[in-house]
C-alpha cells in the first residue's frame, strides 16, 4: 500500500471518528488544523487505525508524529 | 499503570449479578424523567407485543457503570466509549448476569476494549456490547 492509498483510507477514518463528512486531510495536516481532533478523538483515531489496518503502534511512535505524513510513514513500515 | 499491566491483572472474566427491581426502576425513571408508556403502562406494552412494561435499556448502562467504576482490578480508569445492542426486553424483577472480558488492548494509547454480555435467568443474551476504557496515568 503506497502513501496515497493510506491517506485515502485514513481520510475516511478521520471523517467517521471526527464526524465530519467534508473533512479533507493532507500530509501536512496536524491536530491544530482540525477543531474536532482533541485528545479523546486522537485515542479513537489511533484505535480505529490499528483495528482497520491490523497494526499496532507504540506510544513512543505516536508522540513523535508531527503531522499526518509522519503517521503514514509509520504505518507504511508496518504494512 | 499501562494497558498491558492492567490486562495482566484482569481476570479472565468478571461476572456480577443484578436485579432490575422496583427501586432500580423508579430511581432510573426519576433520573431520566422518561415516562414513555412502553416503560410505565403494562397494558400498553402488552398491546405492543411485550409481556409487560419494558425496563429502560439504559438501566443496563448504569450496571456497566458500576462494574467499570467499582469492580475492575484498578479504579484508575475512564470510559471513552460504549456501544450497546439490545437483543431481548428486560422486565421488572428480572435477574441479569453481566459478564465482562477483555476484547482488545491498545497499548499505544493506554486503552482497553472490553466486551460485555447480559444474560437473563434463562441464560438468554438480552444485551451485548463493547466499552472502551482508558487507563489513567
Amino acid at each position: 500500500m503506497n502513501k496515497e492509498e493510506i491517506l485515502e483510507k485514513i481520510q475516511s477514518i478521520f471523517r467517521s471518528i471526527l464526524d465530519n463528512d467534508d473533512l479533507i486531510i493532507d500530509y501536512k495536516t496536524t491536530s491544530n488544523d482540525i477543531e474536532e481532533w482533541d485528545s479523546l478523538t486522537h485515542i479513537q483515531l489511533i484505535v480505529a487505525i490499528e483495528k482497520t489496518f491490523q497494526i499496532k503502534f507504540t506510544s513512543k511512535e505516536i508522540h513523535e508524529w508531527k503531522d499526518v505524513e509522519e503517521m503514514i510513514e509509520s504505518m507504511k513500515q508496518k504494512l | 499503570m499501562t494497558a498491558n499491566e492492567f490486562s495482566r491483572i484482569f481476570p479472565q472474566k468478571i461476572i456480577k449479578n443484578f436485579i432490575v427491581d422496583e427501586m432500580v426502576y423508579k430511581s432510573f425513571q426519576a433520573c431520566s424523567s422518561d415516562f414513555n408508556p412502553l416503560h410505565v403502562d403494562d397494558n400498553y406494552a402488552i398491546d405492543k407485543g411485550f409481556k409487560g412494561k419494558v425496563m429502560y435499556g439504559n438501566i443496563l448502562n448504569a450496571f456497566i457503570s458500576y462494574l467499570v467504576g467499582e469492580c475492575l482490578p484498578s479504579k484508575e480508569v475512564i470510559i471513552h466509549s460504549q456501544n450497546i445492542n439490545y437483543i431481548l426486553p428486560v422486565y421488572l424483577n428480572d435477574s441479569l448476569e453481566l459478564e465482562l472480558s477483555i476484547n482488545a488492548i491498545y497499548e499505544s494509547v493506554n486503552a482497553i476494549s472490553l466486551k460485555f454480555i447480559f444474560r437473563n435467568v434463562s441464560e438468554k443474551v438480552v444485551s451485548r456490547g463493547i466499552i472502551q476504557i482508558g487507563i489513567l496515568a
